[in-house]
């Protein structure tokens, strides 16, 4: 018998890359997403992919992915924590819009972040910030 | 099925079976285990074709001793000779469950996704390579014309690497195809038709001729049809049948001698594509 158990999951999603919206099934082992397969019964992409598709597990993965946030101090990047970094913004932001007005600001969110997190952010720069100036790297 | 695969979970036979199960009305491969066993219950066949097999070399790879059982077409089977003799897979660590398979010349029924032939347009099969053809039809072609539909297909390569990616058979850690010095990764068209002739290349003494590239590519270059003329001059030269032979194929870079000998040259037909 074993003492450590192997996970093996197949977990359905959909690429978040563009706006086709193209079926994808990762197969995550351990705890870590080691490929993406496209999903064959999908009525999108029925089983092909381009290859940012296939290369979706790659950015998770990803040794340059940013796991805390960064605050440029003179010149160099420092590593900080959340309360910290958002306050510095939240001030930033509010010392800009001050002089220059709301239009001065613009919010381009991501396709490696969800749908509902996308919404939040459009809805930060039109209630929040008070500008209409959204865009997404997915619109086709 | 769903019976057996319960009994081998619980004896420890097996570690772990390869499935399909259905996920919101997707077939869908699935890892059943001994913890979660009620889910054999939902043990299917599923009429899409996923390579199970590579996804066992995945696992294999994090324990090479984990005791693999997988639904096996006769595709699978063929592709799971293949990892044997190239080392990937330890036939002593898997249990298959034969399942009815994909029609071909031999087989007239079968519950697959290859079954039915994809439609060509005319424009395809005026100036590109038919799907469907078969390696015999190519022939009627001359040569400098075989060419020229060649590249026709070759041509409209979006360079997804799907082809490479789906491939049961393709386990190599450094790809060709992702060579600086031989095919280069970033433009776009490939090397044409080097991208697609090294791959073929090798395919030699490998393809299975599952069709799992065909499907997954995007631009429905008839890859099949190509790799299966490269099965066949394997076959001529060296009597080599992949996936069925039990030797190493010709081409094995492992080991330290040549485990087959060339046919008397004579009767080798060696025309090109």
């Amino acid at each position: 018998m074993k003492e450590s158990e192997m996970e093996c999951k197949l977990v359905p999603s959909v690429c978040s890359y563009c706006g086709t919206g193209c079926g994808i099934l990762f197969e995550v082992i351990n705890g870590k997403i080691v490929s993406t397969l496209p999903m064959k019964t999908h009525p999108v992409n029925e089983g092909k992919l381009c290859i940012k598709g296939w290369n979706l597990h790659e950015h998770v993965n990803s040794f340059m992915r940013l796991k805390q946030p960064l605050v440029k101090t003179f010149g160099r990047f420092i590593k900080t924590d959340w309360d910290e970094a958002i306050q510095l913004t939240a001030d930033r932001f509010r010392e800009i819009i001050e002089k220059h007005g709301p239009d001065s600001i613009g919010v381009l969110v991501s396709a490696k972040i969800t749908n509902e997190e996308n919404y939040l952010a459009q809805k930060f720069a039109r209630a929040v910030i008070g500008t209409n100036n959204v865009d997404h790297c997915a619109r086709l | 099925m769903n019976n057996e695969v319960k009994t081998w979970l619980e004896d420890g036979t097996i570690d772990i079976f390869l499935g399909y199960k259905e996920v919101d009305h997707h077939p869908l491969p699935h890892c059943f285990t001994k913890e979660r066993l009620d889910e054999v219950e939902d043990l299917m066949l599923s009429p899409a074709r996923y390579s199970l097999e590579k996804i066992a070399t995945h696992l294999a790879e994090e324990d090479p001793d984990i005791k693999i059982g997988m639904l096996a077409r006769d595709c699978n089977g063929r592709a799971l000779n293949v990892l044997y003799l190239w080392n990937q897979l330890n036939p002593d660590n898997v249990r298959t469950v034969n399942v009815n398979c994909c029609p071909s010349r031999l087989k007239e029924h079968g519950d697959c996704s290859y079954l039915e032939p994809e439609i060509v347009g005319a424009y395809k099969k005026q100036v590109g390579v038919d799907n469907n053809m078969r390696l015999e039809d190519m022939e009627v072609y001359g040569e400098t014309e075989r060419l020229d539909r060649w590249m026709y297909e070759f041509q409209k390569c979006i360079k997804c690497y799907g082809c490479r990616n789906i491939c049961p058979v393709c386990f190599c850690k450094e790809c060709s195809l992702e060579h600086d010095e031989l095919v280069g990764t970033g433009p776009l068209l490939p090397d044409m038709p080097v991208f697609h002739l090294v791959r073929a290349v090798h395919m030699a003494g490998r393809c299975i001729d599952c069709g799992l590239c065909e499907a997954a590519c995007p631009m429905d270059i008839p890859l099949r049809l190509l790799y299966q003329k490269v099965s066949q001059i394997v076959m001529d030269l060296f009597d080599y049948e992949t996936g069925t032979s039990a030797e190493q194929p010709p081409f094995s870079i492992l080991g330290d001698k040549v485990t087959l000998e060339p046919k008397p040259i004579e009767f080798a037909k060696t025309d090109s594509l």
